[in-house]
């Protein structure tokens, strides 16, 4: 080997060091310095709390630990402070504290939620208090003196009033040596998201922020809604399940950043798919760059109401003192700066009360305007004629579910009422009328989802199928029926109705199909299962 | 080094066994000198000694201006927090010349050390006694103001991991 | 010496005149022509554990700026190097492998001057100041892997510690002196981290100088075959710039490797040193499973006194090669035949152990 040839070898070997090195360079900066595991800081004043509470039922104080409150020390009393003379507060332990923690408790950091909110639908969810909901539960499935049904069932996802137990002289009951209130069984635990608290503030929020981890990720996952947008009358989860952003969802949570600190923009932080947060409530990016805020009104973006037995769009009246009413658009729309009569239900002495309330109008959101906000989540992923294209798709199933059906079933249980075959005090003392009831609160409701979100089966086998068989084969007889229990009279009165009823041309399959259709049916089949 | 070796070589090839040369002296050169650059940074300590930690320290609106809120840090200090008109300010409370604890002094517009009659006016200087004298200043705990919320964060020394 | 008188009339600035050495002595010293048969690179194995014994001064120094011997911070200390620190991995990993390395290129070395038969006379001194450095490295690896204070560490130094109790007659004082009391501790540490960074480097350097002084003064024994024909041309060539060039590629190919080892496979650390636990697979490193094989197979006592008559025989063993040649009449084939089989039985029994528990 010639001096020469050494030399190149060792600018060559050299230049492989070198090359080593820079990978070694490149290596220390990709070192993550790792953050070590931050504590839960606990600060003086959380010392006493923490040191019993741990003892008392550690894994609660563990879930705080693990929380992003615990790393920048806002413990419990942060949260559970109370002041002297509240009514739900005592003197524990040397300090002030109150077991409720309410959305006006949380809104001293997190206003412009609590703001959002108190506004929101989901606020008003524990006003179902005085509707017919309540008398199934309460009524007609309780007892005088039991109504666990309530309780346990409807409350636990709408809310209720937090009541507590008086003495003899009317006062709070307190107990123990530090005067405790003692709240009303019936009304607590309870997290109902429209739970109605005795500060005045509406809601829970930690119906949906889990306490007390309040992790994020929880609260944006789809599983979080669905403890109560569930169920026969309004299965919104099951729908979603169905849909292909819940199939997309499932496939890609790993994706989905749910773990993410701070904002969580659709188009941003993932694409993968939607959650329900992600079209309801959170953050997305719009077609000109900008990224949508998170908005905790979770009717903000919403432009039918699929509630009712009819359904109609929504427009959104906003007045001064932040109060919001939505009207259908069937109301004249008010003028800005104009007052109105407005009902707000207010607690009083523990009771659910209607107060009329004057309000000056400032802002008017229109159906079209709540559903460009809608949209605007949408075209995320899917382009302008699509997402148009599917509102008229969605908008057709409504509007078949309230003209083919909703609108004829209540306007013949408005007759019976009229003819004095139905009561207006006693909703559910006829068969027609748990029929009628089911046909849109249950089915009804289940196709109009099903269509809002989505999912075919919903929207049809559960939905559209069985109101058109619960109509044509229960409803219609069973109004007959009812008539006829009340007088034979009316019973033919209906009769004929009926009979008038279903001469429409959209009924006409009911004597039977056309030739044309008959044939073409007999040759379909035949085509497709005779060898 | 000798650029012309005059080893067993022709001298016909001392060019090439010129660029040989060049080039294995730039290649030792630049390897070998990664190596020592690498060796001097390790030399240089890395900077994790004081770690520190945001806590929460109430509302803004909870300040009223002008007006002192104590607070005791991670390691039982106490710190002081001020609201004056142009801002929100934190200090140690731990005196700069020997550790007394200082406190406000409305009256005198100024933080008073009462072991050795130090005093600091509103942004920590030394105004008065020995902090003067040594030029020390009041420590400052950097304060974090949450624009949306109004949140106030005070980012306290955290020793406690080892 | 000479040139005094001149000087101090004349004054100047030649620096060669400040030292007063033999300049041109030492230049002819430093270029004095290679013999030819160092041309082939089995011969460069020597070099390659000095540049490795330089490496680890290198990487060792730096280390101690950051490392803390007491059985408290040691090991936090190590994780400081091994997660904070600039490049303090990286340093960790050069300064692992370029030991596990030397070790290697040690026994490699040790081998082709057992098959050159370099060790005849007048070399006799020589293989022996060789054996002790091979017992100053491998105390050198010990003791470094004992600094980590690791479970490992702690219970290899325990075991290491039983060991030398075994040997006869100067057992018990060997282990209490190598333990610094009755259990590895605090003083245990410190004494490793003395013999580590301080003495052992030391009685290094003295043996390395030895060992090259001898070399330079006795030369290189040449690789003859007895096929070779009598006069094989006894060539020469410089040593500067030729041999210093095939010197750099080794040491470049080394650095390089070493690097590569770092990336790919950095130094770790196990488990926090705990003298209440004693975690279910004790090893030493690898360099010493030879010897754990056969504690396992004998006993502590047996082991100990078998490994000093091995280790006897291969430190006296110029000597051993006399006898068996003078005196038992034995050829050349013999003795590689030894000296295969004693490479094969340490292997074996390394390669063995590594299989094990």
């Amino acid at each position: 080997m010639t001096l020469v040839v050494k030399r190149y070898i060792v600018a060559a070997l050299s230049f492989f060091l070198l090359l080593s090195l820079l990978i070694v360079a490149f290596q220390e900066s990709n070192m993550k310095r790792k953050e070590t595991h931050q504590d839960a800081i606990v600060t003086g004043a959380n010392e006493g709390c923490v040191t019993c509470h741990m003892k008392d039922s550690p894994a609660l104080v563990m879930e705080w630990e693990f929380s992003k409150h615990a790393k920048v020390g806002i413990g419990c009393i942060e949260c559970h402070v109370a002041e002297k003379g509240e009514v739900d507060a005592w003197k524990h332990e040397g300090t002030y504290v109150s077991v409720l923690v309410t959305p006006k408790d949380c809104a001293r950091c997190h206003s412009k939620e609590y703001e959002e909110f108190s506004r929101s639908h989901h606020a008003k969810a524990g006003e179902i208090l005085a509707s017919l909901d309540n008398v199934l539960a309460e009524k007609v499935a309780g007892l005088p003196d039991n109504n666990a049904d309530a309780v346990n069932g409807c409350w636990q996802c709408h809310g209720t009033i937090i009541k507590f137990e008086k003495d003899k002289d009317g006062d709070i009951l307190r107990t123990g040596k530090e005067g405790k209130p003692v709240i009303d069984a019936d009304t607590w635990p309870n997290s109902g998201i429209g739970r109605l608290n005795p500060d005045g503030s509406k809601g829970s929020c930690h119906a949906c922020h889990s306490r007390h981890a309040f992790q994020s990720k929880l609260s944006r996952s789809p599983e979080n809604c669905g403890k109560c947008h569930m169920g026969p009358d309004h299965p919104q989860i099951e729908i979603y399940n169905e849909s292909k952003h819940g199939i997309a969802f499932y496939a890609n949570r790993d994706r989905m950043a749910m773990d993410k600190k701070g904002s969580w923009v659709l188009g941003k932080d993932y694409s993968a798919a939607p959650t329900c947060a992600s079209c309801h409530i959170s953050a997305y990016m719009t077609p000109q760059g900008e990224v949508k805020a998170a908005s905790h009104d979770v009717g903000e973006r919403i432009s039918w109401t699929l509630r009712p037995i009819i359904s109609s769009k929504l427009n959104m009246i906003i007045y001064e003192d932040g109060f919001k009413e939505d009207f259908p658009h069937t109301r004249a729309l008010p003028k800005i700066g104009e007052t109105l009569d407005t009902n707000e239900k207010v607690v009083e002495n523990e009771e659910l009360v209607n107060k009329v309330v004057s309000r000056k109008v400032e802002k008017i959101v229109t159906w079209e305007e709540r559903r460009d906000l809608m949209k605007g989540a949408c075209l995320n992923c899917h382009n302008d004629t699509y997402v148009d294209n599917f509102y008229k798709q969605f908008d057709g199933l409504v509007t078949l579910y309230n003209e083919k059906f909703a609108r004829p079933a209540k306007a013949m249980m408005d007759d019976l009422k009229k003819d004095g075959v139905l009561k207006a005090d006693a909703p559910f003392e006829k068969e027609v009328q748990w029929i009628f009831w089911e046909l849109w609160h249950h089915e009804g409701r289940r196709a109009r989802h099903g269509a809002s979100m989505m999912g075919p089966d919903y929207t049809h086998w559960h939905g559209m199928y069985e109101v058109s068989k619960h109509y044509y084969t229960e409803f219609l007889p069973a109004v007959i029926e009812a008539a006829e229990e009340t007088s034979h009279a009316l019973g033919n009165k209906y009769r004929r109705k009926v009979e008038e009823l279903l001469t429409a041309p959209e009924h006409a399959w009911q004597k039977g199909l056309s030739k044309e259709e008959a044939d073409a049916l007999k040759s379909a089949y035949k085509k497709r299962y005779e060898k | 080094m000798e650029k012309v070796p005059k080893s067993s070589q022709e001298d016909g090839q001392s060019r090439r066994s010129f660029v040989a040369s060049v080039a294995m002296g730039a290649g030792l050169l630049l390897s070998y000198g990664a190596l020592a650059i690498k060796g001097l940074l390790f030399l240089i300590p890395p900077k994790t000694s004081v770690k520190r930690r945001k806590i929460y320290a109430g509302k803004l609106d909870e300040y009223a201006i002008g007006s002192i809120q104590k607070f005791i840090d991670l390691e039982g200090k106490e710190i002081l927090v001020k609201r004056s008109e142009t801002g929100i300010d934190a200090f140690s409370a731990v005196c700069p010349h020997l550790g007394c604890r200082v406190h406000w002094q409305p009256e005198n517009d100024v933080f008073f050390c009462p072991c050795h009659g130090g005093a600091f006016d509103a942004a920590g200087r030394p105004a008065a006694g020995p902090p003067k004298d040594g030029n020390q200043h009041l420590f400052k705990v950097p304060v974090e103001v949450d624009k949306s919320s109004g949140i106030v964060y005070l980012q306290v020394k955290d020793k406690r991991e080892a | 010496m000479g040139n005094s008188k001149d000087t101090e009339t004349k004054g100047g600035l030649k620096f060669s005149e400040m030292l007063p050495f033999d300049w041109e002595l030492l230049r002819h010293a430093g270029s004095e022509p290679v013999p030819n048969h160092l041309k082939k690179w089995w011969f460069c194995l020597g070099g390659t554990v000095a540049y490795l014994f330089i490496v680890q001064l290198a990487t060792g120094v730096a280390l101690t700026f950051y490392y803390i011997p007491s059985p408290e911070f040691a090991y936090d200390s190590v994780a400081n190097i091994t997660h904070n620190v600039r490049f303090g991995w990286f340093v960790r990993s050069l300064h692992k492998w370029s030991s596990n390395f030397m070790i290697v290129a040690l026994f490699l070395h040790v081998m082709r001057v057992f098959f050159t038969q370099a060790y005849r006379h007048p070399r006799q001194l020589n293989w022996m100041v060789g054996f002790g450095l091979l017992g100053v490295t491998l105390f050198f690896g010990f003791t470094g892997y004992s600094l980590v204070y690791e479970q490992l560490s702690y219970w290899g130094a325990t075991v290491a510690a039983n060991l030398a109790e075994a040997t006869p007659l100067v057992g018990e004082l060997l282990g209490f002196f190598l333990r610094g009391g009755p259990e590895v501790g605090a003083n245990t540490l410190t004494r490793f981290y003395v013999l580590h960074i301080g003495f052992l480097p030391m009685v290094a350097f003295m043996l390395i100088g030895l060992h090259i002084l001898l070399i330079r003064l006795q030369g290189v024994t040449e690789l003859r075959f007895e096929n070779d024909p009598p006069e094989k041309a006894a060539g020469h060539f410089k040593f500067f710039p030729d041999h210093v060039t095939s010197e750099m590629i080794v040491g470049v190919l080394l650095m390089y490797l070493l690097v590569m080892m770092a990336l790919i496979f950095p130094a770790e650390l196990g488990e926090r040193a705990n003298p209440a636990v004693t975690p279910p697979h004790i090893k030493p490193e690898w360099y010493f499973y030879f010897n754990y094989r056969l504690l396992k197979l004998t006993s502590l006592k047996v082991s100990v006194v078998l490994t000093m008559v091995f280790g006897g025989i291969a430190f006296f063993w110029p000597f051993v090669d006399e006898f068996l040649r003078r005196r038992l009449k034995a050829n050349d084939s013999v003795i590689v035949l030894i000296g295969v089989v004693a490479i094969l039985m340490i292997f074996t029994f390394t390669v063995w152990e590594s299989f094990s528990g």
